[in-house]
């Protein structure tokens, strides 16, 4: 229990009369990817925006443990909790820097500890030697990622050019500059086509693999959860319906239930 | 296909012609006059009928002739693609040319004190400009209540200068310093404010700057403004044709003749080393992470949020970075005027600021200057034509808008690249 990355307990959001989360437990493994998938309107995003300080959740509790430190992550909003908890989050809409370059919206995911070496701008502002090899190091971790993703040739390109299929990978690299302990990504597989798909698979084990991040993974897109996640959490009315691995999840009768006349 | 194209130009010209009928039907056509101490009104329908023909033929000539889709020869591709591509690729030289102008400028053979009085003042409005558009063009506020820092700069300045006496670069940094503070006293309330109701807010308080200072009688005389701001000197050297017992100014200083341009061609590099100094300092800042971080909240404030950028910060440092420079600008101009009243401060002032950051192209500092060259000088030519200058400037706009809708430099360079940043 206290060994889990991510500790959500009884959280609950109302929108006024409408219960969009309805004392949903669960739990994330740190180098494990967790799903979370449900019909539209479920109440998954919610869960996004309450975990990392978008809404305020109406109550339960949310708790993300570091090796040797157990943060409430409601006690941030929301920038703190990317700052100071190692939050990240895509969204299910992209939300790049369209009219920034790529490099760019990979530098500006490591602001802080840019603003940090720039001595709050004023060393920065006199080139002071520090800051100029912090900026190369920010440079360089973008350079590594982009290269990941096969898009160092596009650095010095507005994002906003990007083809769709780059602009998702673009976001989640980006999210991962600010160096989480937890990406949260919300449905990324949306729009690719299955080429794109399969890359981007192979580009969410790397980064649980190699990266040691956990990963939450809201999807609709069903090859794409049944092949990497190894946990499987299924919302419906913003209740938990089911959870388990993702064989389980595909066999269980509530689940397919809780799809028919819906989606699939 | 030809004939609904016709038709439809017919209804849009009718339409037009029915809101020129609108506009001008009260504002051209109902002339009152005062007869024996009552208003009469004396209608004239005929000049409003010629109005209202006159706009709606044009109307249906232009959809014709230049909004026709079909045939692309409009003035659109023509003159305005060869200029467009001009100053896409010429950004660098312009500006180039521009500064190795400027510094020549005041020893050119026809420049005159007319021509350095109109130089001094599109400096300030372009000082002004790469102001606000740290605030409009890279953190995307818009801030219509810009001229409150220029007001509270040139105040400050004034009175610091007038009851202590201290020297113009003691009070200016003092000025900045205070418009800043304002800044961020404005910044405060908007931090949630967006758009439209960033706009109305920022504008309010322009205004209730300006009213302050007109009411508060004590501490800044009011309408009736302060008088005898100290005129700047030379590093100490005043600018004086009779000095004073045993005093050095700056003609005996240098053993030369007096001539009152001195002090008008010091004032013009004065200012034009303060623009400079505002402009390095905003291509500076704009490659550092706060500047980038300002781009980034213009762009997507949820996004930035997700990564972990404090938006109120990095709001609060723009607003009053932008407002420390109209603070700078604000003391020149004090300085400069040796008199200053709530009246250089109305809406008007912070309207032309913006149309020319926007005009100019959001963001671009080169466009700026153009913005300024073109809109000022403009307004200096329809000088002597009083009533029609705002037709002028609005019409000015909107040709802008027609031919350059993103500003005219509306090209952004990125702030840091790869190519660059990993062969050095
Ligand atoms: N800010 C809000 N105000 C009011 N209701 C909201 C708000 N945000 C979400 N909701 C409601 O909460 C419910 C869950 O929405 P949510 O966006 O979390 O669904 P989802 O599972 O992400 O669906 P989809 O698969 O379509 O993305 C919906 O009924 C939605 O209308
Ligand atoms: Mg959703």
């Amino acid at each position: 229990m206290s060994q889990k990355l991510l500790d959500v307990e009884n959280l609950t959001m109302k929108f006024g009369g409408l219960v969009a989360i309805d004392n949903l437990s669960f739990s994330a493994d740190k180098d494990k990817i967790t799903s979370i998938i449900g019909p539209n309107g479920a109440g998954k995003t919610t869960v996004f925006n309450c975990l990392t300080g978008f809404y305020k959740a109406t109550a339960g509790s949310m708790f993300l443990n570091k090796e040797n430190e157990r943060l409430n992550l409601r006690k941030f909003s929301d920038f703190k909790v990317a700052q100071k908890a190692g939050v990240a989050r895509t969204f299910q809409n992209i939300r790049l820097f369209p009219q920034m370059s790529v490099l760019e919206n990979l530098m500006v995911a490591q602001h802080n500890k840019l603003m940090d070496a720039s001595g709050f701008t004023i060393l920065g502002l006199f080139n002071s030697p520090s800051f100029v090899k912090k900026e190369k190091e920010a440079v360089e971790i973008s350079k590594y990622w982009l290269d990941i993703i096969g898009l160092t040739h596009r650095a010095d390109d507005d994002a906003g050019d990007l083809p769709y299929g780059d602009q998702r990978k673009l976001e989640i690299v980006r999210a991962m500059c600010i160096n989480p302990h937890l990406l949260c990504l919300d449905e990324p597989a949306a729009g690719l086509n299955a080429k794109e798909s399969a890359e981007l698979n192979k580009l969410l084990l790397f980064i649980k693999n190699e990266k040691k991040t956990g990963i939450l993974l809201i999807e609709h897109d069903m090859s794409v959860v049944m092949e990497i996640s190894d946990h499987v959490v299924v919302l419906n009315y913003g209740k938990k319906i089911f959870q388990g691995s993702a064989k389980e999840t595909k066999n269980s009768p509530e689940v397919i239930e809780a799809y028919l006349g819906t989606e699939e | 296909m030809e004939k609904k194209f016709f038709q439809t130009s017919i209804k849009d010209s009718l339409f037009t012609g029915l809101i020129a009928l609108a506009l001008f039907g009260p504002i051209v056509g109902l002339r009152t006059v005062a007869k024996n101490e009552v208003l009469e009104v004396h209608p004239k329908w005929f000049i409003v009928l010629i109005i209202v023909i006159v706009c709606a033929v044009g109307r249906f000539l232009t959809n014709l002739y230049v909004y026709n889709r079909d045939q692309k020869t409009g003035i659109q591709s023509s003159i305005g693609k060869s200029i467009s591509n001009f100053l896409d690729t010429k950004g660098y030289q312009i500006a180039l040319t521009a500064i190795i102008f400027s510094v020549i400028f005041p020893f050119l053979p026809f420049t005159d004190r007319y021509l350095m009085d109109i130089a001094i003042m599109m400096l300030t409005y372009i000082m002004l400009g790469w102001g606000l558009n740290i605030v409009i063009g890279l953190a995307g506020l818009l801030d219509l209540g810009y001229v409150a820092f220029y007001a509270v700069g040139a105040y400050s300045y004034a009175l610091f200068a007038i009851h202590f006496g201290w020297s113009f670069w003691i009070c200016l940094p003092i000025a900045g310093i205070f418009a800043a503070m304002f800044g961020v006293l404005l910044g405060f309330p908007v931090l949630r404010l967006r758009g439209d109701y960033l706009a109305i807010v920022t504008l309010a308080f322009g205004e209730m700057i300006r009213i302050l200072l007109l009411n508060w009688y004590q501490l800044t005389k009011g309408p009736d403004g302060l008088t005898g701001i100290p005129r700047p000197s030379f590093f100490g050297l005043p600018f004086k044709s009779f000095p004073d017992e045993g005093e050095q100014t700056f003609h005996t200083f240098f053993g030369i003749e007096y001539d009152p341009m001195q002090r008008i061609i010091f004032l013009y590099y004065l200012i034009l080393v303060l623009a400079l100094i505002t402009n390095l300092f905003t291509i500076k800042i704009r490659r550092l992470p706060i500047g980038r971080a300002w781009e980034a909240l213009r762009e997507d404030e949820i996004a930035c949020k997700s990564l972990g950028v404090n938006p109120r910060n990095t709001k609060l440092t723009a607003f009053a970075i932008g407002a420390m420079f109209g603070g700078f600008a604000g003391s020149f101009f004090a300085t400069r005027q040796a008199f200053i009243s709530p009246e250089s401060f109305t809406f008007i002032e912070s309207a032309i600021i913006v149309a020319i950051v926007v005009l100019g192209g959001m963001g671009s500092q080169t466009g700026v200057v153009l913005a300024t060259v073109f809109l000022i000088g403009l307004i200096e030519v329809f000088r002597d034509f009083e009533s029609y200058r705002m037709i002028a400037f609005g019409g000015a706009m909107v040709l802008i808008m027609i031919f350059r809708p993103r500003g005219i430099l509306a090209t952004r360079k990125p702030t840091i690249t790869l190519e660059k940043s990993s062969s050095k």
